[in-house]
């Protein structure tokens, strides 16, 4: 099954060098994909994955280097030009337009004109040589997650690709459906002789669903291997450049970690003093019950993970948590007394901290200073009656970017000019001052590199070992079961079951994401 | 009088003034679909009359003074669309500025010039004309306004049929997603603009050499906003946008008959009835996300 | 994910304010913008020449109407003040991410309350003329105030609200004063006279000081410039003005950290147009304006300030000195208008200004995209829960 190396490769990148003023997203990049394999491209956020890519789909032009598809120079400087190449993608997010159907989703793209018929045909055809079923005629935004994939993919194969990439395909996927992308995309490969570019920061996904693999770190390639010869652990220690550690980095990377969270603290099954309590908690949008009678307890010094699929409910409960969006049905109560969600602030005066899932959504303010971001839900402290006490302000803030070693170039600089850790760390420091008894953790470490992430883990941890109830919302499977003493999993907005970690399994999980009963 | 035939004046005169609106309308119904929200309508419609009438004046033809204010109106989209769609400047500031320099050149070169005046001719249809009281309306106008009947389907093939139409409507909910299907958003609206501009500056010229025969001061007298309020009184369907065209026109014509037919009306009702007929339809559909998503949003490429 | 499709009708107002802010090349947009401002004013000679008018002629009418001497320099402070009022009532409610563009509006609104108060009350001496104004104020945010409920409660959009109702105000304007509301007795038998309102009692004026022929400073310039420096206090150091450009920048942030943001937004709107009010009560009840309420009275005052706002690029104190240069023009083009070239070449001056002003910073940032600095990563547009989400609860 190995390709042979010996002929034309269909897609050849030669030196490709992508920068955005001072930083080099892309360096000196080659990459080489037969007909016929599935490529895997890893690395980690702000390696130069999607920017190699924009740059092969015509959608940024490159600074330097050559491309080549079949072993001919091309251009590739328009979205059309890469289309007419061949080359096609399935896109992680943002490629389907909510207000239009399936079929005119399809047709974008394409030239020529309109043909309702030819158009809907081709999606039947498609869908039915891959067993992806789809309503040619429904509007997008009355599909599920998982339909929104499938539309994307039969969107993007009835244009005929001949170099297919996917980008983090089975983040929105259930197990089972991954398992269903991952068949379609081997007869992609096996019985039609295309090339596939599987772009994923998962490990396990690579090892499973590819034929080589490519590892890109810091806009560099580090690494090229066949991917039978290696191993996850080496795949590893290419994407962050050194030794990895069983434990927590290698559960940032998705490799299964060997201790578990509970395994120290023996009978950790033992629940504490509740500061949490979600009790039936509802929200019903435009009809549908986004989140349905959630039942969710967090103790003093837990981790408590919430575990899915995205999409599932979880940006809801982030931003209920939030004070953002105010629950249909159910009730909150923190730290044994409820809470009147209808009344903005209460939830951080009641001694809730959340880090949102997006930092830019709700989390931080980009253009106000530093010291403005960690001091906004305390303004009431650092005011005299009217107005804003900076030196007060500033020695807060100076406080907490000391304890969370916030690197900035000063407390006035805006949070903008940070890095994606850093901004992090400033939402955590945040709502980690004052009396805080919960902390909410959506997505923590989405986005953040393997150090970020490792120091996201040991503040969790230690927030928790301070008695802080922690409930972590998450979609990797490998965060939650190094970090959590329970673990609840969520799917369509319901509760499947809550187990402690240490009758967790992968298997037991997946089949609860899947909504079935474990 | 009789009944009929006040009604009948009232009908004719309603008809007339819904025709400059309604070829307006169906320029912004379109540019609003593509996500290009601009209040410079009014400038177009104004600039094309002032153009219209001086052309006609030059040259002696009305016709030309039409052609020369389609003209205008295309070089006012394309003014706008390069200065929001290419240089991001926000458009309702460009529309702002677009209407006070248009509104201020017209009415200081009209002190300074003088024009003689032209008129399109009247196309009358033989029998249809004489079907009691909608037949003078209908069938008896100035020969322009006979192009709505080829321009509002065109308008509505474009939009709902054509590639470029299902682009556009791309372009005006999802302008991120309509980029990575290789759509040139930025491009789409400005195009959408000179549609705009053409169809706008037809109104404004239709109305001037078509109807009045000359040119005022503010002779528009924002009837440009008024078509803003037609698109979001017909929210954002083009049927029920030219409905509201037809209201207002006739609103507009009731004002201005009734008062000779001893009928006591507030004038100024009249006159604000398409604002506050196109403010109760925002009060009743705006929470229902009628209009298209990115509706008045600039789109940069890297921007989310 | 569910949010994206919810988007906050009044984005478009956000999306826009989120380019007005200053630019990091400073020297580069001021170079582009003098360039501009000189192609700004070459086309206006051009146009003048054209007509046969003389430029330098028609600048020096212009200066002589403005600042030549101590008449034109009261004039030029008297058309400073409402436009000061309207521009600071602006920039506050964009720095809360709300874009009012219905001044014109609520000027006219300010004016019929005051007119209203001024004629129909009769107050102890001081206390008139403060019952006007506040009048005028309560009007002009009142006003605003229904574009902020219909937002807040039906979801319409801010812009697009606020301008449809300008047109309700000139044409509820227009009925008042030719309606016995407002006058002791009826028109009288011409009946087409300009309609207007009975002039103000001289108790519900506001005061003059100076001695004609010298200076004259009226107390409404008094009014506008303590406006501006209490705004620019309150926006930058005041919790207050925390919570506003913390909902301006973030509102979904802002609402996290416990601010009701639908209601400051509200708030900010109402009060904007209470300034624009205000500034409705100065032209009623200063020397500018024949003291009565005519559907003229506004006179672009909302439209122009608003501008005044959106090339001061919403400061406060920056507005002042283009309030300044806005009433520079207007008291000139009066002057001009009298030597024979239409007032309304200051019109055309004064939006060709504009644009040099507000093209210059997006001009350059377009200019620094293309050469590949940094890519502009705009703050990613917060999505605000909409009425829906909360009508959810």
């Amino acid at each position: 099954m190995t390709p042979t190396t010996s002929a034309v490769p269909i897609l050849e990148l030669r030196s490709i060098t992508k920068s955005y003023g001072s930083v080099t997203a892309c360096d000196a990049v080659d990459l080489r994909v037969d007909a016929g394999e599935i490529h895997g491209l890893l690395g980690e956020n702000g390696a130069g994955k999607s920017s190699l890519m924009k740059v092969l789909l015509g959608l940024v032009r490159r600074d330097a280097g050559t491309v080549l598809v079949r072993g001919e120079e091309v251009a590739l400087d328009s979205p059309q030009e890469a289309a007419e190449l061949g080359i096609g993608m399935v896109h992680q997010h943002f490629s389907l337009i909510n207000a239009l159907t399936v079929w005119e989703n399809v047709a974008l793209g394409d030239t020529g004109k309109v043909n309702k018929q030819a158009i809907c045909a081709g999606i039947a055809e498609v869908s039915a040589r891959y067993g992806l079923p789809i309503d040619p005629e429904a509007r997008v935004d009355a599909l599920s997650a998982g339909e929104r994939q499938r539309v994307e993919v039969v969107k993007c194969l009835r244009r005929n690709p001949q170099i297919l990439i996917l980008d983090e395909p089975t983040s929105v996927l259930t197990q089972a459906e991954s398992q269903e992308l991952f068949a379609v995309l081997g007869r992609v490969v096996q019985e039609e002789g295309r090339a596939v570019i599987l772009i994923s920061h998962k490990l396990a996904e690579i090892a499973q669903a590819t034929d080589r693999v490519t590892v890109l770190r810091k806009g560099r390639v580090a690494f090229r291997a066949v991917t039978a010869e290696t191993t996850p652990q080496l795949l590893a220690r290419q994407m962050v450049g050194r030794e990895v550690s069983l434990g927590d980095e290698g559960a940032a990377l998705g490799l299964l970690p060997v201790q578990r969270a509970g395994a120290d603290g023996g009978e950790a099954r033992e629940r504490q003093q509740p500061v949490l309590r979600l009790a039936g908690l509802t929200v019903v949008q435009g009809g549908v019950r986004v989140l349905d009678d959630i039942d969710l307890t967090v103790g003093a010094g837990e981790i408590v993970a919430l575990y899915g699929v995205e999409g599932n409910g979880q940006a809801m409960l982030g931003d209920v948590l939030s004070g953002l969006v105010v629950p249909t049905d159910g009730t909150i109560e923190v730290a044994g007394s409820r809470v009147d969600v209808t009344r903005p602030g209460v939830l951080s005066k009641a001694g809730l901290g959340i880090v949102p899932e997006d930092r830019h959504h709700s989390g931080v303010v980009l253009d106000m200073s530093v010291a403005e971001n960690l001091t906004m839900k305390s303004l009431n402290e650092v005011s005299g009656r009217f107005l804003v006490r900076r030196r007060a302000m500033l020695a807060q803030a100076r406080r907490l970017a000391d304890e969370f070693n916030i690197v900035t170039p000063s407390l006035d600089a805006p949070v903008r000019s940070l890095s994606g850790g850093n901004q992090q760390r400033v939402v955590l420091a945040r709502e980690l001052s004052g009396h805080t008894r919960v902390l909410v953790a959506a997505q923590p470490t989405h986005g953040l590199d393997v150090g970020a992430i490792e120091d996201m883990y040991a503040r969790l941890r230690r927030a928790a070992a301070e008695g802080i109830g922690v409930l972590l919302i998450s979609t990797e499977l490998e965060e939650v079961m190094a970090l959590a003493t329970w673990i609840a999993v969520i799917s369509s907005g319901q509760i499947t079951g809550a187990l402690p970690v240490s009758d967790a399994t992968p298997e037991r999980l997946g089949m609860l994401v899947g909504g079935e009963a474990a | 009088m009789s009944v009929l035939d006040s009604t009948t004046t009232i009908l004719s005169s309603g008809v007339r003034l819904t025709v400059p609106l309604a070829f307006a309308a169906c320029g912004e119904y379109l540019a609003q679909r593509a996500g290009a929200m601009n209040i410079s309508v009014e400038a177009m419609m104004l600039g094309a009359a002032f153009t219209s009438v001086a052309t006609a004046s030059a040259t002696g033809s009305a016709t030309a003074g039409l052609v020369v204010g389609v003209v205008t109106g295309l070089v006012l989209g394309f003014v706008h669309g390069n200065l929001s769609h290419r240089a991001q400047i926000n458009t309702f500031v460009v529309g702002l500025v677009l209407n006070a320099l248009v509104l201020g050149l017209t009415s200081y070169l009209i002190t300074t010039q003088q024009f003689t005046s032209h008129q399109v001719g009247v196309l009358s249809i033989p029998l249809l004309q004489d079907i009691p009281l909608i037949g003078e309306p209908l069938f008896s106008g100035r020969w322009p306004a006979y192009l709505l009947i080829l321009l509002v389907p065109l308008t509505w093939w474009l939009v709902t049929r054509s590639r470029w139409g299902l682009e556009l409507r791309a372009v005006g909910e999802n302008p991120q997603a309509a980029d990575v299907a290789g759509i040139k958003v930025n491009a789409r609206r400005r195009q959408a603009l000179l549609w705009c501009g053409a169809m706008a500056g037809l109104g404004g010229a239709y109305l001037a050499v078509g109807e009045v025969g000359s040119f005022n001061q503010n002779m528009t007298a924002g009837r440009g906003y008024i078509v803003i309020a037609a698109v979001i009184f017909g929210a954002w369907r083009l049927g029920r946008t030219l409905i509201g065209c037809m209201v207002f026109g006739l609103s507009d014509a009731m004002r201005l008959a009734l008062p000779a037919l001893g009928v006591t009306l507030n004038p100024q009702l009249l006159v604000a009835a398409p604002y506050l007929l196109a403010l109760i339809a925002m009060l009743l559909f705006a929470s229902q996300h009628r209009e298209p998503a990115a509706l008045g949003r600039p789109f940069q490429r890297g921007s989310t | 994910m569910s949010s994206v499709s919810l988007m906050n009708p009044d984005d478009l107002g956000r999306r826009f304010l989120a380019r007005l802010r200053p630019g990091r090349d400073g020297w580069l947009t001021a170079g582009v913008t003098f360039a501009l401002v000189i192609v700004a004013l070459g086309a206006s000679a051009l146009l003048l020449t054209m007509n046969g008018a003389s430029p330098s002629a028609s600048l020096s009418a212009i200066w002589d109407g403005s600042l030549a001497n101590s008449t034109g320099w009261t004039a030029t402070l008297l058309n400073a003040a409402p436009l000061l009022l309207v521009a600071v009532g602006a920039a506050i409610c964009a720095s809360a991410g709300t874009f009012n563009i219905g001044q014109e509006g609520q000027v006219l609104i300010g004016g019929l309350f005051g007119a209203w108060v001024g004629l129909r009350l009769a107050l102890p001496g001081p206390m008139m003329v403060v019952a006007v104004m506040a009048a005028a104020a309560v009007g002009g945010g009142l006003w605003a105030g229904l574009s902020a409920l219909m937002y807040r409660f039906r979801g319409v959009n801010v812009v697009v609200s606020t301008l449809l109702m300008t047109f309700l105000a000139i044409q509820l304007v227009t009925f008042a004063v030719s309606s016995p509301w407002l006058q002791e007795s009826a028109q009288g038998s011409s009946g087409i006279a300009d309609a207007q309102s009975n002039p103000l009692p001289a108790s519900a004026l506001l005061a003059d000081f100076g001695e004609y022929p010298s200076l004259l400073v009226n107390a409404g310039l008094f009014i506008a410039l303590i406006a501006a420096a209490g705004a620019a206090l309150v926006l930058s150091r005041s919790r207050w003005g925390f919570r506003v450009r913390m909902v301006g920048l973030n509102p979904l942030a802002a609402k996290h950290t416990g601010v009701r943001v639908s209601v400051l937004g509200g708030f900010t709107l109402a009060l904007s147009g209470a300034f624009a009010g205000l500034a409705g009560g100065l032209l009623l009840a200063s020397p500018v304006s024949p003291n009565r309420l005519q559907a003229g009275l506004s006179d672009n005052v909302g439209w122009d300030g608003l501008l005044v706002a959106l090339v001061a690029r919403n400061r406060p104190l920056i507005a002042i000195p283009v309030a300044f240069g806005f009433a520079v023009l207007r008291a000139g083009g009066d002057f001009l208008s009298a030597t024979g070239v239409p007032y309304f070449l200051v019109d055309i001056v004064k939006a060709l200004l504009v644009l040099a002003f507000v093209a210059p910073p997006v001009l350059v940032s377009l200019f620094r995209g293309r050469r590949g600095a940094t890519p502009s990563t705009p703050s990613p547009q917060p999505v605000v829960p909409t009425k829906k989400m909360e009508a959810a609860a």
